[in-house]
């Protein structure tokens, strides 16, 4: 888990603090250098078919990555949280009515939910992680209505209660701290999730779009120019590939600590 | 067993009309209309392209006539391929992708259920251990990379196999490895933890004691009840099928529905995306009651 941990923070920083110290912005184009090879031409990767460096394309298609999945990630948070926070709280029939809605949506081919979202309200990065946020949430909103039941009976939260403490307050000031934990244990279980579903619409022409980059828009570019210059789709695909093992790899070691 | 089969559909017929609503509600709520072009329309040839395609109709018998339509297989015509009704549109695309689909299907369970048998039975092996591996990295290769990544090894590297297009079996391998490597990686740890758990219980060590050949305990004791897992990630995995064979059939330039999905969804073609998604609820919603009728047939405890 160390290892992952690594992982993910040089790729991270390399992502935010790299592109500054770089001589060529990621939407700069180098007509001497159309299609340049590694290490040629002051571009280490090379570049791709208009003349733009890989390095900085990627470092750029990482930070867009990155950010898309954390946003997409607390927006599923934030619904999977308040949707399982009170389903487990009122039990019965509430809770019954909207666990029925979670294994309907669950269903659901939920990667074509998100493109008819985009398609319906336009393509736009806003849209891309609300839109993913808007369906990831469901596996949180089990796991929170989960915990808030086993918590809802336990003696401090019957006591808190005999003592006179609002609804609010017990679950502001008592159910929420415990379930946190676990939340931000399945939240670091989303990250890889999301940036696998930014990358797939992204793929597809249907996510962010240019002058942004993001991961999935650059293996695709690279995949169309594979045959003259393979480092196009695979740098970009192996810094995906690297970041949602790592990431998968963080959020299994901390589910796996939480549940002790 | 037809209790469980009338329960699935009592909440899969809700979830599928409860599909089709939103679908068409989204649809007509969006901003932009397939019409607009490059060139605006003149207010005439708006109307009259409206009236052609009855979307100056109110919205509940735009959608009245929709659902009628529906009924009777009819999902009404593309706006944008000219000439074609989107079921026409669908019945070119299905039957290539249900053969990519099912191909790959078969080559998961395959592969997957091997591997995990391999691994289960001599765990901590070398082999064990290298298809653990395997199945973890193919888990967490996206297709939309293995893809073109295949294609650039075994099509434009060793030119052992065509690039893209649909003709003859060859130019079916490759896509048909891309789409299935994830569901076999998941396939293979499920089947190896089920495995490695039946192979343990009581009723195995039974078989064994009164002397059946291993090939017998393994097929007929151990493994139905170890592929309980195994059949509860089917529906999941018809899913990921579908939505990878979306990028698959994009990648190997594969005349599917997946295709036809992207291109109506860049080109706003409403009727399609629309068909499509349903199509795809459908199909999902079928592999769930399959998956659930399976159930009772691999473990009697589940017929209750």
């Amino acid at each position: 888990m160390r290892g992952a941990i690594t992982t993910v923070a040089v790729i991270a920083l390399a992502a935010l603090l790299l592109p500054p110290l770089l001589a060529w912005g990621y939407a700069d184009i180098d007509w001497d250098a159309v299609r340049a090879a590694p290490f040629s031409a002051g571009h280490p990767l090379g570049t791709d078919s208009i003349g733009r460096d890989l390095l900085a394309r990627t470092l750029a298609g990482t930070r867009v990555t990155l950010a898309v999945a954390t946003a997409a990630a607390l927006v599923a948070l934030l619904i999977g949280t308040a949707w399982g926070a009170v389903a487990g709280w009122f039990g019965g029939r509430v809770d019954e009515v909207m666990m029925r809605i979670v294994d309907a949506l669950y269903a659901l081919p939920f990667m074509f939910v998100v493109i008819v979202l985009m398609v319906v309200f336009g393509r736009s990065i806003l849209l891309v992680f609300l839109g993913i946020g808007a369906v990831e949430w469901l596996t949180m909103a089990r796991v929170v209505r989960g915990q808030v039941m086993t918590l809802k009976n336990r003696p401090f939260i019957v006591a808190s209660e005999a003592a006179g403490a609002s609804v609010q307050a017990r679950m502001t000031e008592h159910i929420l701290p415990n379930v946190a934990p676990v939340a931000i244990a399945y939240l670091m279980l989303t990250v890889p999730q999301v940036v696998m579903v930014e990358s797939f619409l992204s793929f597809l022409g249907l996510g962010v779009q240019e002058p942004l980059t993001s991961l999935g828009i650059l293996v695709h570019d690279g995949a169309d120019d594979m045959d003259i210059a393979p480092l196009t789709l695979l740098v970009p695909g192996a810094v995906l590939v690297t970041l949602v093992v790592a990431l998968n790899r963080v959020g299994e070691g901390l589910r796996g600590r939480m549940a002790r | 067993m037809r209790a469980i089969l009338l329960r699935r559909l009592a909440t899969a017929i809700p979830t599928l009309f409860a599909v089709v609503l939103a679908s068409f509600f989204l649809m007509r709520a969006a901003p932009g209309s397939p019409f607009d072009a490059e060139r605006p329309l003149s207010d005439a040839t708006r109307a009259a392209l409206d009236r052609a395609y009855g979307l100056d109709r109110p919205l509940l018998e735009q959608l009245g006539r929709y659902l009628a339509n529906l009924a009777q297989g009819d999902f009404g015509p593309s706006l944008v391929y000219k000439d074609f009704t989107v079921s026409a549109l669908i019945a070119q695309g299905l039957p290539v992708s249900l053969m990519l689909g099912g191909l790959a299907l078969i080559v998961a369970l395959v592969l997957g259920v091997g591997g995990g048998i391999a691994g289960a039975l001599r765990p901590g092996s070398l082999a064990d251990r290298a298809i653990d591996l395997a199945a973890s990295l193919s888990v967490a290769l996206p297709s939309f990379v293995t893809g073109p990544v295949l294609a650039l090894i075994f099509a434009l590297w060793l030119n052992w196999l065509p690039v893209a297009g649909l003709g003859g079996p060859a130019s079916l391998v490759l896509p048909v490895i891309a789409l299935a490597m994830p569901v076999a990686g998941a396939v293979a740890k499920l089947t190896r933890t089920g495995l490695s758990a039946t192979l343990a219980q009581d009723h195995v060590r039974t078989a064994r004691a009164r002397g059946l050949p291993p090939f017998v305990v393994l097929w007929h004791h151990a493994l139905p009840p170890a592929l309980i897992p195994v059949v509860s990630y089917l529906a999941p995995a018809a899913a990921g099928l579908l939505t990878g064979a979306v990028v698959i059939e994009t990648v190997f330039g594969l005349p599917g529905l997946g295709r036809y999905f992207v291109q109506g969804a860049l080109n706003r073609d409403y009727p399609l995306v629309m068909g499509v998604v349903i199509l795809y609820a459908g199909l999902i919603l079928l592999f769930n009651l399959i998956a659930d009728l399976l159930y009772g047939l691999l473990d009697p405890r589940a017929r209750e």
